[in-house]
């Protein structure tokens, strides 16, 4: 009897090993390649950008995969390059997976890295004097406001900080109307920073603030005493930096010692991340940053929990990078992209056309817009630092 | 300038000065190696952050005591500083001085790309003793962590001297600096003072290091390539193979630089300390207090 089992359950097993073979031989991947930071003092932001990515892809891929143009599901699989937040490397990174069959690639980190980068790209399409690269690319983390203005074959899905920091002074302006002083401090060397402070100023302007000052420091500055003192002569009512959390930290902790204790403090978008709560909880608490991830929808709490299975930490900018995954697949599926060797000129093409027509797509906090020139209008809130953590201070209608 | 610009440069002064006993702690090991093997180390500044890294790591889950954490700071900058002897000196021809300066330059890359691959990048928090104290002296203000790192700083300086000049290990390290032949003649081995050397300014670069953190409160990756140029200039400004030039050097330039910052900006802080080397280079290139070469 047992003998008897036994050969059925082997037959049945080799019958299984014989119909499963061809499916796993016919089985399709799409290899999506991401670049960016992965060594230097910006790795964290690849680390968590390929976590993201890869998070995506595996939900993607646990629900069917994508649909090609021949009617066939893929798998998709990520690669992910180091570029060190370099503009020349990050170029020859985009060369060399121009080089391959891909047809779309997500990255940079860097702001310097995506304006030099979609420098090198075809600026119109169709422009036959252009012989730049054409080769769609689509933005997760560089954060410099209008970056995909350079080239028709950029995409963005970054959020605008020119919107989030416009919004944010007028709130205030209706929550605190008592506020009429500001005095801002910025990193001078960072093109994030730095951009992103002019946006500060011109919006704080707009809002009826007095600036009074500015302090300015280097992202790799050790003492911030001759600042902060000039920041306590100002005595403003607003302290707004705009720096990354080593730097911010490095203030936040100065003004501490010298008494400093404006009645608001605004950061940097970027400094909404665990490093500035592991850096400097007690300094930066109530500070208030715009930021366009919290996980505060079933599906940003899911993302954020997947990211952190592989090894990242979902926040404004690999959000971004898990949101473009599933931006990817509905574009390849809407455009009917075959991914084959022979059809690769027409796949970046019919990319490039897909993701130019978007006018929304899903984010994890709600709807994304698309503008004309490529970037995104994401929903976004204002997180405070409370008790050693970011919690959610205010949600803008969208 | 009214009263109030005058407080705030003093204070600048003070607060520049005491930050500047840890420049001069890395311009003292980068002059006393070049001072007994007349070589650059360029890795020291960023074995000094890796030390303090590591004294982190290994003490990581632990919630060890700021002194605990300094001291385990100073041991690994004795084992690195050992390991980039063995590795960046011992078997390279000391002949060309190319070979170990560019030898150092990888070492430094090395350092700070498995600092950046062991942490990701992001900044950790490092204790402080005294943080929370502020001395107030009328209208100035003393921070207590800084004061304990000027203290500890000179304390490390004095054993320095008295080891150089109290034991038969600084006998031996001045002999190979100064009469490297008539030492090696009279029964002193080279090759184990130069790793004493290294293992003794490891010692110091783990304390450094240890301080540095401590006084910013924070280690970043971002630190070792600044504190590189920061030792560097240092150690031209005293006089290479200086140690009290380094000292005061380190002091000086620590005082200028928050002047510079004070007056010009951070935008032109750093051009005015690089005119100032430029100005020891061209005006005194032996720097404060360094003696003419007087070895085999």
């Amino acid at each position: 009897m047992l003998k008897g089992y036994a050969a059925l359950a082997a037959l049945g097993a080799i019958a299984a090993f014989g119909l499963a073979a061809p499916a796993s031989a016919q089985e399709r991947t799409v290899k999506i390649t991401g670049f960016g930071a992965k060594s230097g003092v910006v790795r964290v932001f690849g680390i968590n950008s390929e976590a993201a990515l890869k998070a995506a892809a595996e939900q993607i891929n646990n629900a069917g995969g994508v649909t090609l143009g021949d009617g066939s599901k893929a798998k998709f699989v990520i690669e992910f390059l180091d570029d060190r937040c370099n503009a020349e490397e990050g170029i020859s990174v985009v060369r060399r997976i121009a080089s391959t069959d891909a047809f779309v690639a997500v990255g940079p980190t860097c702001s310097n890295v995506a304006e030099s980068l979609f420098g090198i790209l075809q600026k119109k399409v169709g422009d036959t004097s252009d012989s730049g690269l054409q080769f769609p690319i689509i933005a997760d983390v560089a954060a410099k406001g209008g970056l995909a203005k350079i080239s028709e074959w950029a995409f963005r899905n970054v959020p605008s900080e020119f919107e989030m920091y416009k919004s944010l002074f007028a709130w205030l302006k209706t929550q605190h109307p008592q506020l009429k002083t500001i005095y801002g401090g910025v990193e001078k060397d960072f093109a994030h920073s730095n951009a992103t402070f002019g946006v500060m100023k011109a919006q704080a302007e707009a809002n009826g603030l007095q600036i009074l000052g500015q302090g300015e420091w280097l992202l790799a500055d050790t003492t911030f005493s001759t600042q902060v003192r000039e920041m306590r002569r100002a005595n403003a009512d607003i302290v707004a930096i705009s720096a990354h959390p080593f730097t911010t930290c490095g203030v936040l902790k100065e003004m501490d010692r010298q008494g400093v204790k404006p009645k608001l403090l605004i950061g940097l978008t970027s400094s909404s991340s665990i490093e500035t709560l592991q850096g400097c909880a007690k300094q930066a608490e109530g500070i208030i940053i715009p930021t366009s991830f919290a996980p505060v929808t079933p599906e940003a709490t899911k993302a954020a929990e997947q990211v952190a299975k592989f090894g990242g930490s979902a926040d404004l900018h690999s959000a971004a990078a898990y949101e473009i995954m599933f931006i990817l697949k509905d574009v390849i599926e809407q455009q009917k992209i075959m991914a084959k060797p022979d059809t690769v000129a027409a796949d970046r093409d019919k990319m490039r056309q897909g993701l130019a027509a978007l006018k929304e797509t899903n984010g994890l906090l709600g709807k994304v817009g698309r503008t004309a020139d490529r970037e995104a209008i994401k929903p976004f809130l204002y997180v405070h630092a409370k008790d050693g953590s970011w919690q959610v201070l205010y949600k803008p209608a969208s | 300038m009214d009263l109030l610009d005058l407080i705030d440069t003093v204070q600048s002064v003070a607060d520049g000065v005491l930050f500047g006993a840890t420049y001069a702690l890395l311009g003292i090991g980068f002059t006393l190696i070049f001072g007994v093997m007349y070589k650059i180390n360029l890795a020291y500044a960023a074995a000094s952050i890796g030390a303090a890294y590591a004294s982190l790591l290994i003490l990581a889950g632990v919630k060890a005591q700021p002194i605990l954490v300094f001291l385990a700071a100073a041991g690994c900058g004795g084992i690195i500083g050992w390991l980039i002897y063995l590795v960046g000196f011992r078997f390279i021809p000391l002949a060309n001085p190319l070979a170990t300066l560019m030898s150092t330059v990888g070492l430094l890359l090395l350092i700070d790309e498995i600092i950046v691959h062991t942490t990701a990048g992001v900044p950790l928090n490092y204790p402080a003793l005294f943080a929370d104290v502020i001395i107030r002296a009328g209208p100035f203000n003393l921070r207590g962590d800084l004061l304990f790192v000027f203290a500890l700083g000179c304390l490390c300086m004095v054993v320095l001297l008295l080891m150089l000049y109290r034991t038969q290990l600084g006998l031996a390290t001045r002999a190979v600096s100064q009469q490297p032949v008539a030492a090696q003649l009279c029964g002193i081995s080279i090759t184990a003072v130069n790793a004493l050397t290294f293992i003794v300014t490891g010692f110091l670069g783990g304390i450094a290091g240890a301080m540095i953190g401590a006084a910013i409160g924070m280690l970043s990756p971002l630190l070792s390539l600044p504190l590189t140029v920061k030792g560097l200039i240092v150690t031209v400004i005293g006089g290479l193979g200086s140690i009290p030039g380094a000292i005061i050097a380190g002091l000086v330039v620590g005082g200028l630089e928050n002047v510079f910052q004070f007056f010009r900006g951070v935008s032109e802080r750093d051009l005015y300390v690089m005119l100032l080397l430029f100005a020891f280079l061209v005006f005194r290139p032996r720097g404060l207090f360094a003696s003419p070469h007087v070895g085999d």
